[in-house]
């Protein structure tokens, strides 16, 4: 089809990179604290949610996947154009690029939010926003490569957090999950519609997937990648249902980070103050892959350089993240940024699908006609 | 903007070179008496000249400290003087010295008196010979100071070009080896040359290292660790791309491994490339140990660069934002260590850190016996004395020690020294920030060293782009038998090093019977 991505052998990545990059969008600052929010909806049944989410993205990811084949080596933001023709096409592109902006703000606000109520009370919001911002740029600038790489790196060393969570597992109370099932259906999809903003960050294969060398494997490994992200997410819920009886987790805010706290070894104590600075780097590529993929969309629509985009881009972010003050403002913009997301994530890709093959289909009988 | 400078200074030097050649291209002269002049012209009547007539028809030229005496005495002179001379192939035939040629221009003659040649110049005849007699080497081989290993060679480069290039030919006698020579320095004229395996080598990297150094603009390179910084792919960073070695045989594993070493004429120290940052905590030692040693004796090293480069920045970190971190069982032992210090943790690490530096600074400078004294009695007594006039605490000093010691593990001298001063950064990082300052110099560092490339190919390698076959030798190391792959960062035209033999050939053998 036209405008097919050209993309030089050297940007390409390895499909199985693939896994690290849809497992490190996914897991960022959601996973501190979803557990409430879906208790809220699912209760004691939180968990099945959890399950019920994993498998969306599941779904999802086959709509997606289906949708990026018909259009062999190209991005979302050239088969919008390509579908909706250029106005309307780049309408929709400044809404997803506007997308990726505002879970770029949501990850850094958020994470600025952890620091300063867990280790740092004094520290200004500008200065941590400052000091994120400007780490991201050096990775930014470094191209592809060195984003894919500290996904990468990312991943792999923070393995070392997930069996931490075996330390609550001394006093969890494995009937506090009876009886299964109590929520009803409806119940159990509004906890999914609340994990949304937590479970966010895989649509990055909308964008990357054109810079996959060997796109054949590329499905293995993006599953791979999601069943990961379920996995621990599952686990956490469970550890986390199990630990906390209902009426404490409703009044935590970030129970994974709780759960750390009482991580104990011979020469280390509360966990979470190095735990909470340690995000750092899962977040790191969080942001990088957000702050990538806008890049993309906006490469599209106007013709401006890398280097000049990211600092005009992140002096936004700087100045709208001193506008939040508060904890509830915060909380606020997640609840809206969630179900946005949500619409974004989990309706809209089955849309598109359905109009790209809509689209197919009209366009090879026209050609047959011809 | 310092591209442009750079660029329109060699333009010039271009133009003054070109004047240069225009006058100096010029035939030798027939006749001896012009020779002289043109000659002593040449080096500017440079009083270590000397010229010999013999007669009837004979005109020796050399420079007095460049020739070895003895043999011009034994070899050139008396076997002269012996018989007439009728032509200048007569001298090549009767001549008992090993390299001689002729030169048709006064510029080349000139040029190869400089290197140690003796310029014989027959009266009617338009060109010279050139016998190479040079000083000998002043100094023998001997065993690696810096680099020491206990298994394996002792045997280091010295100072001469040529005898560094025979001590790898020695390991490798496949005609394929390669030799370049390349000239470098428009005042120093250093020789300098390139040794890779012909189809072993990827031929773009060595097409690449070539242009690195013919492009060079520079009046000298006295040695080979400024060439390293001349060339290497970033030298803003302190991240070293290329190793810098004494070890014949490290050079030769490495060439064999399909990378491209470079010798520099009057230096001690080799030049490998390309060279990922993992490499750099590698020894050669290594590969001559058990593997199950080897892997030990690997994981303990790059675990002393983590606790060498992160331990003093905790420590700081935790004492001065983060005492909750620290169990009450540890907190109790350090906060009665610290009870009569008056420093910020900060102040306290930073001094001693720098007390530490200036020990090692000084031991180096010192002469051999009198460092090792010096360094034993400055460790101990100001160590003790500050611990008592109560300006840090006990743990401090251990931990300090041990990061100094924990840098001394890693082999290349050029990166230890990167591990030595990266610390200082994130003490003051974690003493402003406490352990976020760490992790945001952690995170930086991590992205600065994916950034990297050694000779085009990246610097993490094999970790980044992961490439799991190479990992058989990086942190660990497998046994031989599973190693028999070049690591793919070399890009070798060949890929591998042997055929993979049974793991356990006699235990084969005996299942066949």
């Amino acid at each position: 089809m036209k405008k097919s991505l050209q993309i030089r052998p050297s940007d390409t990545i390895n499909a199985f990179l693939l896994f690290f990059i849809i497992h490190a969008a996914q897991i960022g600052i959601g996973i501190q604290g979803f557990q409430r929010i879906v208790y809220q909806d699912a209760k004691h049944d939180a968990w099945i949610s959890v399950i019920l989410a994993g498998l969306a993205t599941h779904i999802i990811a086959i709509f997606m996947l289906k949708t990026l084949e018909i259009y062999g080596s190209n991005d979302l933001y050239g088969i919008h154009q390509d579908i909706f023709g250029k106005w309307i096409g780049n309408f929709f592109n400044i809404i997803y690029i506007l997308y990726s902006s505002v879970s770029f703000f949501a990850v850094l606000r958020n994470y600025i939010d952890v620091v300063q109520s867990w280790v740092f009370p004094d520290l200004g919001t500008w200065f941590l926003a400052a000091s994120l911002l400007l780490i991201i740029i050096y990775t930014f600038t470094g191209g592809l490569r060195v984003i894919v790489g500290m996904t990468f790196f990312s991943v792999v060393l923070s393995i070392g957090l997930f069996p931490m969570i075996a330390f609550p597992m001394k006093y969890m109370e494995p009937r506090n999950l009876l009886p299964i099932l109590e929520a009803n259906l409806g119940e159990l999809l509004k906890g999914l519609k609340s994990m949304s903003f937590t479970i966010i960050g895989f649509e990055i294969l909308y964008v990357i997937y054109p810079f996959v060398k060997d796109k054949e494997n590329a499905k293995k490994h993006i599953h791979l990648g999601l069943f990961a992200t379920s996995i621990i997410y599952l686990s956490i819920m469970l550890v986390t249902l199990t630990y906390f009886s209902g009426e404490q987790l409703t009044k935590t805010i970030w129970a994974t980070l709780s759960l750390f706290s009482i991580v104990e070894f011979p020469f280390i104590e509360r966990f979470e103050y190095i735990a909470v600075c340690f995000w750092m780097l899962i977040i790191l590529p969080n942001l990088c892959l957000f702050i990538w993929s806008a890049f993309r969309g906006t490469r599209r629509l106007v013709n401006i350089s890398a280097k000049k985009f990211v600092w005009i881009f992140s002096s936004i972010i700087f100045l709208v993240s001193l506008t939040f003050k508060t904890r509830f403002q915060i909380n606020t913009f997640n609840d809206y940024f969630g179900q946005l997301a949500f619409y974004i994530i989990f309706i809209y890709p089955i849309i598109l699908y359905f109009f790209a093959t809509v689209k197919k289909k009209f366009k090879s009988r026209k050609e047959q006609v011809d | 903007m310092f591209k442009r400078k750079s660029k329109s200074s060699s333009n010039e030097n271009q133009a003054s070179m070109d004047s240069e050649d225009a006058g100096e291209a010029v035939s030798v002269p027939t006749v001896g008496a012009d020779f002289i002049r043109m000659v002593s012209d040449a080096v500017h009547h440079t009083a270590d000249l000397v010229v010999k007539p013999i007669p009837p028809n004979l005109t020796l030229i050399y420079i007095d400290n460049l020739v070895d005496t003895v043999t011009l005495n034994k070899h050139i002179l008396e076997e002269l003087l012996e018989q007439p001379i009728e032509s200048p192939e007569n001298i090549v035939s009767i001549l008992s010295v090993p390299q001689v040629k002729f030169a048709q221009k006064n510029r080349e003659s000139v040029e190869a008196m400089m290197d140690g040649c003796v310029l014989i110049h027959v009266e009617g005849y338009a060109q010279v010979v050139l016998a190479l007699i040079p000083t000998p080497e002043s100094r023998q081989v001997s065993a690696p100071e810096n680099e020491s290993q206990v298994i394996g060679a002792q045997i280091a480069f010295n100072e001469s070009l040529s005898r560094n290039v025979s001590l790898i030919r020695r390991y490798i006698k496949n005609p394929s080896l390669c030799k370049e020579d390349l000239e470098v320095g428009k005042q120093s004229k250093t020789s300098i040359a390139m040794l890779y395996i012909k189809d072993v080598a990827s031929d773009q990297m060595v097409t690449t290292l070539r242009q690195r150094i013919a492009d060079l603009q520079i009046d000298s390179v006295l040695d080979s660790s400024i060439l390293e910084q001349l060339i290497d792919d970033n030298s803003l960073s302190i991240f070293p791309q290329m190793l810098l070695t004494e070890r014949p045989d490290k050079v030769s594993a490495e060439i064999l491994n399909g990378k491209i070493a470079v010798i520099v004429d009057g230096s001690a120290l080799a030049i490998i490339s390309p060279h990922s940052f993992i490499e750099f905590f590698q020894s050669q030692e290594d590969q001559n140990l058990r593997w199950q040693t080897a892997t030990f004796l690997r994981l303990l090293r790059f675990g002393a660069v983590v606790l060498s480069v992160f331990l003093t920045p905790l420590y700081v970190a935790a004492l001065t934002f983060h005492y909750e971190v620290i169990p009450q069982t540890l907190l109790v032992p350090l906060s009665e260590s610290r009870a009569l210090v008056p420093f910020p943790p900060l102040l306290e690490a930073l001094l001693i850190e720098l007390i530490i530096e200036l020990l090692r600074e000084a031991g180096v400078r010192l002469p051999t016996k009198v460092g090792q004294t010096i360094g034993i009695v400055g460790g101990i007594v100001i160590g003790t004395a500050a611990v008592q006039a109560g300006i840090t605490s006990n743990i401090l000093i251990i931990i300090v020690a041990l990061g100094a010691l924990s840098s001394f593990t890693t082999p290349s001298y050029m990166m230890g020294n990167v591990i030595r001063i990266i610390r200082f950064p994130l003490i003051l990082l974690a003493g402003l920030w406490g352990f976020y300052g760490i992790m945001l110099g952690f995170c930086f560092i991590l992205v600065h060293l994916l950034r990297q490339t050694s000779l085009g190919s990246p610097y993490m390698a094999p970790f980044y782009p992961p490439r799991l076959i190479d990992w058989r030798d990086s942190i660990v190391r497998l046994p031989l038998p599973f190693t028999f792959k070049r690591p793919t960062n070399t890009r070798p035209e060949d890929e591998d090093k042997y055929k993979p033999e049974p793991v356990n050939p006699e235990k084969n053998e005996q299942k066949v019977k």
